[in-house]
């Protein structure tokens, strides 16, 4: 039975096709904006692919590996504050700020993911929050940086690149986003991917057949951690500005949440949880406005209930969703 | 104060297996209530009085409609359902109340200060706090431990199956403990009022405080969370009186001063990793 | 060389000594009984052969080697291959997929991050070897939580003999199964005798006195005895303590074959 065999595999993987669409629509997405003259909506687009890829990364130890890491916002912060704090020093090239992040957030991830993964359960939820939580007062309270206002900074120099020309950020963006989802696909595909989410299913019979699963989920830990920091990178160099707002635990939550709506533990489902949960934020207020202008503000009022009737009602997120209807559709 | 919450929350987290965040909701909540039937009856202590079923009842029905379809799934799902509920929770206080923050008033003989110590004035109203919440500790202990109800939470923590076969109605001894939580965050944000602000949001540093003081505990147990409490409590307040001076012999004061707070915050949660480090399952894990 | 020698193991909880100065040896390629009543200490003396339990004072060898500070998965890689008392399978995962872990787990590359897994014909013609060793071949499509009770033993059986162990640490692989596969598993066990020594914690006592070369008998944390299925049978000590005359007798009925 060629056709069956590793299915907990091409389970995480059976949406592959609408990644490489999405990512597709993503690429030419532009020209869109471009024609109907709405630029506001590359911007969003980039938030989408940012939030994102941190989400995707997140996702490999969440969905793939079972660990739910509710501080994986800190991260994104310490690559957005590797830009940072190198640009303030001195060092302007953007390829020297994402070898820094990556090695940042590297370091940290296998530090943290060691003294955590001691833990499990609501007790590893809780740790990684206080990490987090501690690396965001770190940066709080370095007045030197800015501490609680954050730094302004200018975009890196990704020579030969000058991301202040139009679309080159944007397509920056996606080419990491695109290396991202590769290097991804891979990761899930192979033996590693394939023992990471054995030790889900049983850590202790992983370990009966010889693995440490600890040396499985601190990799996976450590590759979410440092795709985190590339996101982070990116999200610097977009919002050109780094404060430890980014890594404030909500943003954790919300990270949490883009996985949800989209389908844990699939590949195309952060992706498609960050288009959907940017565009609720950009739609929502809006709709409200129509009916009631006083509250668009207000439109987590809508949206925490639409999350709480999600978690309640619909399994699996957006993912599920399209993979039943492919299914009710023979 | 942070025990009466986290004592709450460790009921629903620990004793029900449940993890909920929007316990930081219910705080504001309780707040809220007592400013709004503080500032609507003239009289504070009717505005508490009256302040505290509602609270109760809150929870009942928070749990009828939500909480109870819950139970069985897993953490992740219930943290994301709670997030949503914290969400429309602030929102909502934020429509219904504007968004500036509320100050509530103490009654006079409230708002004075005693002196215990020479030289040191102590307002009334701490005191007060402490005192509510030591009472508080004292009837969990007593209910937990003392009463059938007790017995019968316990049994349904440690085994929910058994405890319906022996005929147990677990469904509405969960209702009741949920809303016991509610009541405890209610009064815990009846109290906080009046030291600090009533406003939207103001419920989420706690809620993570005191999860940390759960955690540090040991999930699910009432002794471990007080305990706790006043570990935490002691290293956050140490941190925050003795950092800036330590930090201010080592560098310039502007700088000193800015740092301090903020390493003080980081202090607590350098304490639980520590702890979680050393004993994966917190201080006083409850046995079994 | 003994394949396993245990050597005055101790643990104890608190006042409850749930091993008390044991000595063990299974030799090469026999298949050694414990049994005794619940609460014997049968499955602590296991997790601590196995590792997932610190014994408090004494001495753990595997083939002549001092095994005692090593961690469980080190010591699945010196040769020790373990089933539970209750079943440990990957559950979401299919049957020939928990065959493929075993065998990645085998072959040292289970960090390869770059080939996908699932075009790689001889992971699959191993892992379909994996479960055909326990007539589980055409069973490979279904996921282990849809396998029946005993099929699931069967598999966790076959993920133990995948890394091709020197000793076999069975914590009663026949409790709760069927008898057809409960057929099936004693001809599997009887089936390894020479290949990998067998340590086999059963409450079976038919299949115990039919498959075991020797005995060991626990009570309360001690061996009390050990012996040939013969020798037991008669202990006096083992009579009082444990099986009882009736019991003894239906037992030992079911050894004439052997």
């Amino acid at each position: 039975m060629p056709g069956v065999f590793l299915t907990a595999i091409r389970d995480g993987v059976k949406q592959h096709r609408l990644l490489w669409l999405l990512l597709g629509l993503l690429g030419l997405f532009p020209i869109v904006t471009s024609v109907a003259d709405l630029p506001f909506w590359n911007d969003v687009a980039m938030r989408i692919m940012i939030l994102g890829m941190a989400a995707m990364g997140l996702n490999l130890i969440l969905g793939f590996g079972g660990l739910v890491s509710f501080g994986h916002a800190a991260f994104i912060g310490l690559g957005a504050y590797a830009v940072g704090i190198s640009q303030f020093h001195g060092i302007d090239s953007g390829w020297l700020h994402t070898l820094i992040a990556l090695g940042l957030t590297g370091v940290l991830g296998l530090v943290i993911g060691f003294l955590s993964l001691r833990t499990s359960g609501l007790y590893f939820i809780m740790i990684t929050l206080a990490f987090a939580q501690m690396l965001y007062f770190f940066f709080v309270s370095l007045e030197g940086y800015g501490g609680d206002d954050g730094m302004i900074l200018d975009r890196a120099e990704f020579a030969p690149f000058d991301l202040y020309e139009p679309l080159r950020l944007y397509y920056l963006i996606w080419v990491s986003l695109a290396l991202v989802s590769l290097m991804l696909m891979m990761v899930i595909q192979s033996r590693f991917g394939l023992v990471l989410q054995a030790t889900r299913s049983n850590a202790g019979r992983v370990e009966a057949m010889g693995l440490n699963p600890l040396r499985f989920r601190i990799t996976g830990f450590v590759l979410s951690a440092m795709i985190g920091g590339l996101a982070g990178v990116m999200f610097a160099n977009w919002q050109e500005y780094a404060s430890p707002a980014i890594m404030h635990w909500s943003r954790s939550g919300e990270l949490l949440i883009i996985i949800v709506i989209g389908g844990m533990g699939t590949l195309a489902g952060p992706l498609l949880g960050a288009i959907g949960f940017l565009l609720l934020e950009e739609f929502l207020p809006e709709i409200i406005g129509h009916i009631a202008p006083q509250y668009a503000e207000n439109w987590m009022i809508i949206f925490g209930p639409m999350l709480v009737l999600l978690v309640l009602f619909v399994r699996g997120g957006l993912m599920g969703l399209i993979t039943s209807r492919f299914r009710g559709g023979g | 104060m942070l025990f009466l919450i986290a004592a709450g929350l460790t009921l629903v987290l620990g004793i029900m297996d449940f993890v909920f965040l929007a316990h930081g909701s219910q705080v504001m909540i309780g707040a809220y209530a007592a400013t709004a039937l503080t500032a609507w009856t003239g009289n504070f202590y009717l505005g508490v009085a009256l302040a505290i079923p509602l609270t109760f009842v809150f929870g009942l029905l928070l749990e009828t409609l939500i909480i109870r379809h819950l139970y069985h799934r897993d953490h992740m799902e219930q943290v994301l359902a709670s997030f949503g509920l914290i969400l429309f929770f602030n929102e909502l206080v934020r429509i219904g109340f504007g968004p500036a923050a509320l100050f509530s008033n103490l009654p006079p003989m409230l708002s004075g200060a005693v002196t215990i110590f020479p030289d040191a004035p102590y307002p009334v109203f701490r005191l007060v706090v402490i005192g509510v919440g030591l009472l508080a500790a004292v009837m969990i202990w007593l209910l937990v431990t003392r009463t059938r109800l007790g017995a019968l939470v316990r049994a349904g923590a440690s085994n929910r199956t058994m405890a319906a076969a022996l005929g147990v109605n677990i469904a509405l001894l969960q209702r009741f403990v949920f809303a016991i939580g509610a009541c405890l965050a209610g009064i815990a944000g009846m109290m906080l009022g009046p030291i600090t602000t009533v406003e939207s949001g103001m419920g989420e540093p706690l809620l993570i405080l005191s999860l940390v003081v759960i955690i540090i505990g040991g999930v699910g147990s009432v002794q471990g969370a007080f305990i706790a409490a006043i570990m935490v409590g002691l290293v956050d307040t140490t941190g925050r009186v003795l950092l800036p001076h330590l930090l201010r012999s080592v560098m310039d004061q502007a700088t000193a001063d800015g740092a301090g707070p903020a390493l003080a915050s980081m202090l607590v949660y350098i304490f639980m990793s520590v702890v979680l480090v050393v004993r994966p399952r917190g201080l006083f894990p409850p046995k079994g | 060389m003994a394949v396993l020698e245990l050597q005055g193991l101790e643990k104890s909880f608190g006042a409850l000594v749930a091993t008390s100065a044991v000595d063990l040896t299974v030799e090469p390629g026999e298949i050694h009984a414990l049994i005794g009543p619940n609460g014997a200490g049968k499955t602590t003396l296991i997790s601590q052969i196995y590792g997932s339990l610190a014994p408090d004072r004494g001495r753990i060898l595997l083939k002549g080697e001092d095994i005692t500070r090593l961690a469980a998965h080190q010591r699945v890689r010196k040769g020790i291959g373990r089933s539970f008392q209750i079943t440990t399978v990957l559950m979401d995962f299919t049957a020939a997929d928990n065959a493929a872990v075993a065998v990645i787990a085998r072959q040292d590359n289970a960090f390869g991050m770059i080939r996908p897994a699932a075009s790689d014909d001889g992971l699959r013609e191993a892992a379909m070897a994996v479960l055909a060793r326990v007539g589980l071949a055409k069973r490979g499509p279904i996921k282990a939580s849809d396998l029946s009770h005993g099929e699931r033993r069967l598999l966790e059986l076959g993920l133990a003999l995948a890394a091709q162990p020197g000793l076999l640490l069975l914590d009663e692989p026949m409790a709760g199964t069927g008898p057809e596969e409960t057929a099936r598993m004693a001809e599997i066990i009887a089936s390894l005798k020479g290949e990998a020594a067998i340590l086999l914690i059963e409450h079976d006592m038919d299949a115990v006195f039919r498959l075991a070369d020797r005995i060991t008998v626990m009570v309360e944390g001690a061996v009390i005895a050990t012996g040939t299925p013969a020798e037991i049978s008669a202990n006096a000590a083992v009579q009082e303590a444990y099986l009882g005359d009736l019991s003894l007798e239906e037992s030992s009925s079911g050894e004439d074959g052997s």
